[in-house]
């Protein structure tokens, strides 16, 4: 018998391969599988949510109404409220909206320019915005944009694909570890939402500009909005990446206002309708306007 | 006194085992140092041995091999045969170590 | 400036990651090195995992040896091994890591039975343990302990007399 330590082959044990090849593999499998899971189920969970009738959502938002409603109005902001809530009314009819929908419009006298649909109806107008435009059909068409977003009931799937990819990515970074690689999961998850909303946004801009035409004929005033949206957001001057925004630049905007009207043979002007007196009387915003941080489920 | 013969194969070469006293144990639970484990979570970027965390392990090795020792002294044995270690993580960052074996008597 | 402020998290990552990479991939390579040259020097001390010795040796003296090592692993391996553990398969990060921290520990043994003149080391069984948790307790750092330890022996009479001597 023969005493002796051979040497065996050490590469036997660990792979032999450039560790960044790996991570190329896997960065790459790990966020694209992530993009479709959460692409797929964030619109299958959407779809349900839509699908749910709308007393559903409206007993979901039961809260939501009153945390929105002000505390003490002045006589002021409720005509102001009054005649939005008319100009609602005027809209819902041309839009076609089903007859269990009810629209809520909340008033905000705050400076933020900003306006937005949420669950269960409810519309938030903010002084901020409506000041700044000019007439009635400007104000219609933010107004028929939020209405629109209720009627394609985009606040419910943007609720239900939430709800669903939150689950989703807290399944999957459990499953990751709370490491920094459970952090890059977690942000790509966030990024389909945003580009989901995207499509809503058009969707919504192109039902307004129906309801516009229908009521006046024309659709003057839209592309004044986005002209204000435009001016209140610098110009656009911010570090805006068209991908990342949760809404279309508003120059694209205007584009594609233009354009989608043309294709129907819309008049981009005509006669504008004045303001009606509540909300004309509402005292003039600040000249240099405070620009805040938008809440997430805003939708201009 | 006799010094004590620990060797975790089961015959000791050019003895012969007299009686067989039974199992004895020493263990200890150790955590890391305040102070070293702060330069361990920096080292962790760069990854490599934790020669802090290697000290501290040996240290508990040795504190657990000496009191299985003392273990076997108070009943007499002047060995310890087929000697194992074990080692468990109890929570983050601390550890048990046991070494157990058969006390013996040899000559 | 608002992009640095807006991004800090992931340029964090991005830095740790090429910090870990090249740091990490500098010591394992140093560390290869030393486990070679070392396993080369102290290649004459024999290990088996036989519960008995060899039957042409008469060892005379006995004496446990032991071998240890806490090895952790860099933030990139770290990171690629949480992303292997959402899809699966062979964490090959991680293997590099272990047979580091078990061949450092068998020449740790082989070491101590060095010092202490012996040049047989029968019966060798490999401990390992994972110590893990960062200093806030909230990560989990892979990190573990590797202890190698044997029945080093010196033998009094061997027909390989050359080979059992100690170097």
């Amino acid at each position: 018998m023969e005493l002796e330590n051979r040497e065996p082959d050490e590469t036997v044990n660990y792979t032999i391969e450039h560790p960044l090849k790996e991570f190329a593999w896997l960065m790459g499998g790990v966020l694209g599988l992530i993009l479709v899971m959460s692409v797929l189920l964030g619109w299958f969970a959407g779809s349900v949510a839509a699908w749910l009738p709308f007393r559903y959502e409206r007993e979901v938002a039961d809260g939501v109404a009153a945390k929105l409603r002000a505390a003490k109005p002045t006589p002021a902001q409720l005509a102001a409220e009054k005649e939005l809530t008319g100009l609602a009314g005027r809209l819902s009819a041309v839009m076609d909206l089903p007859a269990d929908m009810q629209v809520t419009v909340h008033f905000s006298d705050d400076d933020t320019i900003n306006a937005f649909a949420t669950l269960g109806g409810n519309i938030v107008m903010f002084r901020g915005l409506t000041g700044r435009l000019k007439d009635e059909n400007s104000v219609a068409m933010v107004l028929a944009h939020e209405i629109a977003h209720i009627k394609l009931r985009h606040p419910a799937r943007a609720l239900g694909r939430g709800v669903a990819v939150g689950i989703m990515l807290s399944v999957i970074s459990s499953n990751v570890g709370r490491s920094a690689a459970g952090n890059v999961v977690g942000n790509v998850g966030t990024l389909t939402l945003l580009t989901y909303s995207r499509e809503q946004e058009r969707d919504a801009d192109r039902e307004a500009l129906a309801a516009l035409h229908r009521l006046y004929g024309h659709v003057g005033g839209a592309q004044d909005l986005f002209q204000v949206l435009s001016t209140a957001s610098g110009g656009e001057s911010r570090l805006q990446v068209a991908a990342l925004a949760t809404h279309p630049l508003t120059t694209d905007r205007i584009a594609a206002v233009a354009s989608f009207a043309e294709a129907r043979g819309w008049p981009l002007s005509g006669d504008r309708t004045p303001m009606g007196s509540g909300l004309a009387a509402m005292p003039a915003v600040p000249a240099v306007p405070a620009v805040q941080a938008m809440p997430a489920s805003s939708t201009k | 006194m006799s010094s004590m013969l620990v060797s975790n194969i089961e015959v000791v070469p050019g003895k012969r085992v007299k009686s067989h006293l039974g199992l004895v144990q020493g263990s200890t639970v150790r955590a890391k140092h305040a102070g070293k484990d702060l330069l361990a979570g920096l080292k962790n970027i760069v990854g490599g041995e934790l020669k802090a965390y290697t000290e501290l392990m040996q240290e508990a090795r040795e504190e657990a091999t000496e009191r299985m020792i003392e273990q076997a002294r108070s009943i007499g044995a002047n060995g310890v045969l087929n000697v194992r270690y074990a080692t468990t993580a109890v929570t983050v960052g601390a550890a048990e170590i046991l070494a157990y074996g058969t006390a013996v008597i040899l000559e | 400036m608002d992009l640095i402020l807006d991004y800090f998290e992931l340029l964090l990552t991005l830095i740790l990651l090429a910090v870990g990479f090249f740091a990490g991939r500098y010591v394992e390579k140093r560390h290869y090195i030393s486990i070679r040259q070392r396993e080369k020097q102290f290649r004459k001390i024999l290990t088996f995992s036989a519960r008995y010795p060899p039957n042409m040796v008469e060892p005379q003296d006995s004496r446990l040896v032991c071998g240890t090592v806490v090895i952790s692993s860099d933030y990139f391996k770290q990171f690629v091994a949480g992303l292997r553990n959402f899809i699966g398969g062979r964490f090959r990060s991680y293997e590099s890591l272990f047979d580091r921290a078990r061949r450092e520990a068998i020449l740790r043994m082989k070491m101590d039975a060095h010092k202490n003149g012996f040049a047989l080391i029968i019966n060798v069984k490999f401990v390992t343990t994972s110590i893990g948790g960062g200093t806030t307790g909230q990560q989990g750092m892979p990190c573990f302990e590797v202890c190698a330890y044997g029945t080093a022996l010196r033998p009094e009479k061997t027909r390989f007399p050359d080979k059992l001597n100690p170097i």
